[in-house]
């Protein structure tokens, strides 16, 4: 099984590609969601944002085997708590 | 007289009588349209044969309600569906103008996607116009009883616009949006003690049903064509019925501030009235509705996070 930041790394890249937003933009200035939804070129709204999760939980689940469940989040919630959210799934989940 | 079929487009009609069957919503319209010859001066002939059918009276209606009857609870669940509908006709008037945006992108490309959007924007005129009568019904009540009026400024912020969305996505969630309602107003219908407001609940609430018909008949049409994914549906269920997801209305730990629309599920006032949520119900319409317009079945929450997770992949 992965380590916590093999984990990590994972999340980030796989998350950051789906939004298409670098991720020293993304992580550096910790955008919230409603800044992640504003900034990125491909999204509209909230369900684009929910498919960004999902892509990055079946990636987790391809390629690694660990299932996490959604979470329902407000929109001012940075992304590193996401981030927190997600290793702390995947922990229990492994 | 000239006969030429070419040069003479009146030669090609003939009498015909008007369509005897029963009114009722186009269920296939993509099969109707591809296999039937289906034209939209037909299509909207069959909408306005169902409109005319279901049309029924504000005035008449109001006139059957004993308004000394009506309990604390009614008074409260009147005023709210007043103002509520309000955010109808700003969501009508969305649809009729992303209807024919769609429709003018896809002619040319997919001519049958085209007309199912023409189909939908010309369908919008009828909703707008029933809707009406559920805002203007619920809120003249309000006044006869002489219930809190509804300032102009909070009149005209309930009338903004909706933001655009992928057309998928939006008739899944005004399919979604009329499941509440009917439901909320049948459970409604369910507590009116009144004879003449119980009729008048289960009048708006079938209204609802039917216009929810609607819509999933155009969501069916577009997954049907091939040109739209049903995992657009499923993200737009998904995100309602989730846990702490919009279904669960004013009843979230938290909700969303907005400044560029309202959504009358996030803006209902109780108080100590209490009314019912029936959320399984609601649940298992929105089942029956992922079923009709992507032919995929689910029974549960969970499925459906399962589903589209499925379907959008990595």
């Amino acid at each position: 099984m992965p380590n916590h930041a093999e984990l990590s790394a994972f999340i980030c890249d796989t998350f950051s590609r789906h939004v298409e937003i670098e991720p020293e933009v993304l992580y550096g200035e910790d955008l919230s969601l409603a800044a992640i939804i504003k900034t990125s070129p491909k999204m509209t709204n909230s369900v684009d944002l929910m498919e960004a999760f999902a892509r990055t939980a079946n990636a987790l689940r391809k390629t690694w085997g660990i299932r996490v469940r959604l979470p329902t989040l407000p929109l001012d919630t940075p992304v590193s708590r996401v981030l927190d959210i997600f290793l702390a799934e995947a922990a229990v989940a492994a | 007289m000239n006969t030429d079929l070419r040069t003479d487009p009146l030669a090609t009609r003939h009498a015909r009588r008007p369509t005897s069957t029963k009114p009722a919503i186009l269920d296939e319209i993509h099969r109707a349209i591809t296999e039937g010859g289906c034209t939209l001066t037909e299509i909207a002939w069959e909408q306005q044969r169902l409109h005319e059918a279901r049309r029924w009276s504000v005035v008449e209606l109001i006139s059957n309600i004993d308004l000394e009857r009506l309990s604390e609870g009614d008074r409260v669940r009147i005023w709210n569906a007043g103002r509520a509908e309000l955010t109808t006709k700003p969501g009508a008037d969305r649809v009729a103008r992303l209807a024919d945006a769609e429709c003018r992108r896809w002619q040319g490309e997919d001519d049958v996607v085209a007309a199912i959007m023409q189909a939908c924007g010309t369908w919008s005129r009828y909703w707008n116009e029933e809707e009406a009568h559920h805002e203007v019904v619920f809120n003249q009540l309000s006044s006869f009883l002489g219930l809190p009026a509804i300032p102009d400024v909070e009149f005209i912020e309930y009338r903004k616009v909706f933001p655009d969305d992928e057309m998928l996505r939006t008739l899944t969630l005004l399919v979604i949006s009329e499941i509440v309602a009917a439901v909320n107003y049948g459970q409604c219908a369910m507590l009116a003690e009144d004879p003449g407001l119980r009729a008048l609940f289960k009048q708006v609430a079938a209204d609802e049903i039917q216009h929810m018909g609607y819509f999933i008949a155009f969501a069916k049409g577009l997954v049907d064509s091939g040109a739209y994914q049903a995992k657009e549906a499923f993200a737009v269920a998904h995100f309602f019925i989730r846990e702490g997801g919009d279904l669960y209305g004013v009843k979230r730990d938290r909700i969303e501030e907005r400044d560029t629309h309202v959504n009358w599920w996030d803006h209902l006032e109780h108080g100590d009235v209490s009314t019912p949520d029936a959320i399984e119900r609601k649940q298992t319409l929105i089942f029956s509705a992922l079923k009709r317009i992507t032919g995929i079945s689910v029974s549960s929450v969970e499925e459906v996070e399962d589903t589209w997770m499925d379907l959008v992949g990595c």
